[in-house]
This record gives C-alpha cells, structure tokens and sequence, in this order.
C-alpha cells in the first residue's frame, strides 16, 4: 500500500461494509420467502469480518473472511390456505427479524460512511502535506 | 497524604541536544540520479492512472463490482499526480536557482 496506506485501509473496510449491507439486502429481500415445512427454510446470511494480518507486507486493514448462517428450521407459521403447506396447515418462514436487519444496515451504513470519511480526510492530509513549503 | 519535595534538577548537558554532524558526502552512482527516480515514479503514476481509467470504463459497462474501488483509485491517482507535479516542480525551482549563482 505504501504511500498511501490510510486510503489502502480505509478501501477495505468499505468492502466489507458493502458486503454487510448486501448479506442485509438479502436478508430483507428472502424475509417472506417460504417453503414447505418438509424443506429447509432460507438461513440469514451473516459477514464474518477478520482483521488482516500484517504478515507478508499488508499494512492492516480488515477482509471478509467468510459467511455465517442462520437456523435451517426457521419458525413454523399456521397458513392452511397456503399452497405449501403441509397436511397441517403449517409452512416454514425463515428467521429472521426485520427491526434487527433494520439496525443492522444502519450499522453497515454507518460504517461505510465512517470508512469513506477517513478516505477524504487522508486525501485532504496527502494534499495539506504537498503545500508544505509552497511559498 | 505527603507531598515529596522538589528535587533538584538533572544537569542540561550540550551533547545530548546537539549531535555532531556528519559531512554529507555525494553519492555518485549508489543511488538512482533524479532523472531515473524521477522516471519510475512516472512510471507508477501512470500505473495508477491507467488502473483508475479500466475502472470507469467497468462502471460504464457495468462490470464493476464495487463502485468505491473506482473512486479510490481515481483519488489515489489524482493525489499521486499532485505529488509527482510537486516534486518535480521543486527539482525545477531548485536546479533554477542553481543556475542563477553563476551570474
């Protein structure tokens, strides 16, 4: 990364904020998705983030080192009218809890802000550092 | 609860503010002349600038999968640019300078 580390860093995180928001996007998106109660209902997808290691000549930075899932068994839900449900009016929902991925995106959005925040002000710095001595 | 006295102040020694200097001597061939250092550093500027250039041309084609890579390489660019201006306007000014001692 170099000279300009700060940037370098700064870039990884809003990966993996842009990755969060898509595991919520997902989420959201698959809430009302249902199955039959005989099948696997849709797990929530979760980041794992990881802090990079500053073996090898990596200068710090974080990296998705990979997704978590959610419950397979979901919640069952009485819909006789359903078509897919079961002999017992039963179909299976996902689990997943709306006002959490609500928080859960402000949180990545908030933190994809922060991220594109310490990239403009290390630009500002790398530009205030060039004025040295200008005149 | 004691307050302890004041104790007497350690002896200022001149050596340990001012080190000797050494004498800068020229290095003629140890080092990269400012021409090359220069050049590569061209060399990298227009490496960056080139990877921000097939960055805008995926987000025009909309292959690009995340649209910070493109302005984080677009400002890398830039600021690289500036600094690349800079010191190269700074080697101008100096060997300028130089050329007015003869007169």
């Amino acid at each position: 990364m170099g000279t300009f580390a700060a940037i370098g860093i700064a870039g990884s995180g809003l990966d993996v904020y842009r990755k969060w928001i898509d595991a919520v996007s997902d989420n959201l998106a698959n809430i009302n998705t249902v199955r039959p109660s005989n099948e696997a209902a849709f797990q929530a997808r979760y980041v794992v983030a990881q802090a990079n290691d500053n073996q090898g000549g990596e200068s710090g930075g974080v990296h998705v080192a990979g997704a978590a899932f959610g419950s397979a068994e979901g919640r069952l839900v009485y819909e006789p009218d359903h078509p897919l449900a079961d002999q017992n009016g039963y179909v299976r929902y996902p689990d997943i809890d709306m006002s959490s991925q609500m928080v859960q995106l402000i949180m990545a959005q908030r933190g994809y802000q922060a991220n594109a925040s310490v990239i403009d002000r290390a630009k500002d710095m790398y530009s205030t550092a060039l004025t040295i001595g200008r005149n | 609860m004691s307050i302890p006295p004041i104790g007497a102040m350690p002896s200022v020694s001149a050596a340990s503010f001012a080190q000797p200097t050494q004498a800068v001597r020229p290095s003629v061939g140890g080092e990269a002349d400012f021409g090359t250092s220069l050049g590569s550093a061209i060399d990298g500027l227009q490496s960056m600038q080139s990877t921000a250039s097939e960055l805008a041309i995926k987000a025009v084609t909309g292959d690009l999968a995340d649209v910070h890579d493109y302005t984080i390489a677009a400002t890398q660019a830039s600021v690289a640019m500036e600094l690349t201006a800079t010191i190269r306007n700074r080697a101008v000014d100096a060997f300028n300078e130089i050329m007015r001692m003869q007169g």
